[in-house]
């Protein structure tokens, strides 16, 4: 089933085309890398699937208006007056928030859950912030450069865990300028091709 | 709804400094103005009203600063966007929980310097609901400049905002002389209370088109 | 560019004529076209935000300017006028009032355009604005008439006191239209400038350069 897909997609910044005729499709249990320099739009794009950014041409299809994304940009959307369960607490009732302590020990932050968010490092913040994508139990996946700032160690869970969702049917979306572990289609905004 | 008034409030309580500091300006205020006059050469009475009015003024203006800022910067807004589809809801619950936890009790504060003032017990009650409404009116107004502004600074949005505000400091100006005066409260009450409910249907969903431009 | 020449000759012409009052030529007309100048970056911003109008916008950031500037005139035109008439430069009355919260809302508009890198976001957001400030000149006109009726005596009036006669009421109705054809010569002569510069990387823009 494909989930979301892009036809002709153009979008131009004040006037400069950043990408221009773009189409493609992610089908359930398909992970999509899209791959580009710095500034060639790859954010822009994600931003686009999503339905924050509006194309300047083109058409974004989702499979039901009410396919169930969770999303992970640049900013990490973590208060760091709130300590990470209360972080988790502010997306997630009762039964899901079970899932979410879950995740915290994978992730292996539960030592420092009761901590305030402003405490922990850049790849912890990293991690809570994936555990809430995770945790959505969604149906697609969108993430802006999920590897950077984490440690060897923990880039590999990740791509373990991505592997996993992907195996349960999640479809997947990502960016990165690394070439990861996970098998998928590669688009490439400089190359244009899929 | 209830996940975002949850959510909203549990925010806002953690954040000392954006809840605690506009009371604390509004005692600060009631209490320096009278220490900062002859009171035996002036009637305080007369115009101690104008000085909660503005004080009002000031404090709703440092309470809704940065009231999207935050999450604009964090990246909230976003996660936000994705959930419900437009920000209504989210501009909503924020304003109500800015007015119950900051407005009421600034008008609290309010009614009881007030009070203390000189003004007639009876007249409590009066003052209290009216401090609230202006309230919800200022909170709403300056939500909406806040929101055009984001993480601009606060001037812009003052700016922007202002010269929608005069007109509920002139209508609150209007509601005291007629407490004072005993006559005409409650037909003026009447308008800022559907002044208040118009402007709390309208201006989440100005607040949320100026988002949606924010965050595209 | 024919209005320009016939206005920027006949305006002053007329502003001679009078002698004490001769200042009523370049006060009243200001002061009309400041609110005028507003309600058409209204219509402007409904449609930059209804159909998505590309140049409604562009109309809107060159009008601002000028329409600031003659409520700027308006203002000190009228303070000037002041002096002589009512022995002060400045009254709380309510048209001063009312028309100096319209200055400061051709300022916050001009501030917020100019605050964003983004021209299409900030093309926007000025459009909300302007849309809001519209609904809100009214309310303000109201709440302010009532507010110094309230707290000033009626002692000074600026109209009613005494009817206008005929032989000035005919040089200011044409100086009304003369600074109306400056201004919209202005406005094209400003928002053509800025037209080419925001779609300076258009083909047709570079053939105007």
């Amino acid at each position: 089933m494909t989930l979301v897909s892009a036809q002709n997609i153009t979008y131009s910044i004040n006037e400069n085309k950043l990408f221009h005729n773009l189409s493609f499709g992610v089908n359930s249990g398909e992970g999509l890398h899209i791959k580009g320099g710095n500034g060639s739009g790859k954010s822009t794009l994600l931003r686009i699937i999503l339905g924050i950014t509006t194309p300047t041409k083109g058409l974004i299809k989702r499979c039901s208006e009410d396919l169930k994304i969770s999303y992970l940009g640049h900013k990490n959307a973590i208060k760091n007056y709130l300590t990470p369960i209360e972080n988790l607490e502010l997306l997630f009732n009762d039964v899901e928030i079970k899932i979410a302590y879950e995740w915290l020990y994978k992730f292996n932050l539960s030592h420092v859950q009761d901590e305030l968010a402003a405490s922990l490092s850049f790849g912890q913040q990293k991690k809570l912030a994936l555990i809430r994508v995770l945790a959505q139990s969604p149906e697609l996946i969108v993430l802006d450069e999920p590897f950077v700032g984490l440690d060897q160690t923990a880039a590999d869970q990740l791509n373990h865990f991505l592997e996993e969702q992907l195996s349960e049917g999640v479809g997947l979306i990502f960016t990165s300028h690394i070439n990861p572990k996970i098998s998928c289609k590669v688009l490439d905004l400089e190359a244009k091709n899929v | 709804m209830f996940r975002l008034l949850k959510t909203e409030s549990f925010k806002l309580s953690n954040k000392l400094k954006s809840w605690l500091g506009p009371l604390l300006i509004m005692v600060l205020v009631l209490i320096a103005f009278p220490l900062s006059i002859d009171i035996s050469q002036y009637d305080l009475e007369k115009f101690y009203f104008s000085i909660i009015v503005v004080s009002l003024l000031m404090t709703s203006f440092v309470a809704t600063e940065g009231m999207f800022e935050e999450d604009f910067e964090d990246g909230s807004l976003e996660q936000e966007f994705l959930i419900e589809k437009d920000f209504y809801k989210l501009v909503l619950s924020k304003i109500i929980v800015y007015v119950c936890l900051i407005g009421i009790p600034i008008a609290f504060i309010g009614a009881l310097f007030s009070f203390a003032n000189g003004v007639a017990i009876g007249s409590f009650a009066k003052v209290f609901l009216l401090l609230i409404l202006s309230n919800l009116l200022l909170f709403n107004l300056f939500a909406f400049g806040n929101a055009l502004s984001i993480n601009k600074g606060a001037m812009l949005g003052v700016l922007s905002s202002l010269p929608l505000a005069l007109p509920v400091i002139i209508l609150l100006g209007r509601a005291i002389r007629s407490i004072q005066f005993g006559d005409g409260f409650s037909s003026i009450i009447a308008l800022m209370f559907g002044l208040g409910l118009i402007l709390s249907a309208m201006m989440p969903l100005i607040i949320s088109a100026a988002l949606k431009t924010h965050i595209d | 560019m024919l209005g320009w020449t016939w206005g920027l000759l006949f305006a002053p012409q007329d502003a001679v004529q009078g002698n004490s009052y001769r200042i009523i030529f370049l006060h009243v007309p200001s002061v009309i076209f400041a609110e005028l100048v507003y309600f058409f970056m209204a219509i402007c911003a409904l449609m930059h935000l209804v159909w998505r109008v590309k140049l409604a916008a562009y109309l809107i950031k060159s009008a601002a300017p000028i329409g600031a500037m003659i409520t700027f005139i308006g203002l000190f035109s009228g303070s000037i006028w002041g002096i002589p008439t009512w022995g002060t430069w400045w009254q709380w009355d309510a048209r001063i009032t009312s028309t100096l919260i319209l200055f400061i809302m051709y300022l916050g508009i001009l501030t917020l355009h100019g605050s964003f890198s983004n021209l299409e976001k900030a093309d926007r957001l000025m459009s909300i604005l302007v849309i809001i400030g519209v609904v809100n000149i009214p309310i303000i006109k109201k709440s302010v008439d009532w507010w110094s009726t309230l707290h000033q005596p009626a002692s000074i009036s600026v109209s009613g006191s005494t009817s206008i006669d005929p032989s000035m009421l005919y040089p200011l109705f044409i100086s009304v239209i003369g600074l109306g054809f400056t201004l919209i010569s202005l406005g094209i002569l400003s928002s053509r400038s800025y037209i080419l510069s925001r779609e300076k990387n258009k083909k047709w823009a570079l053939k105007h350069v």
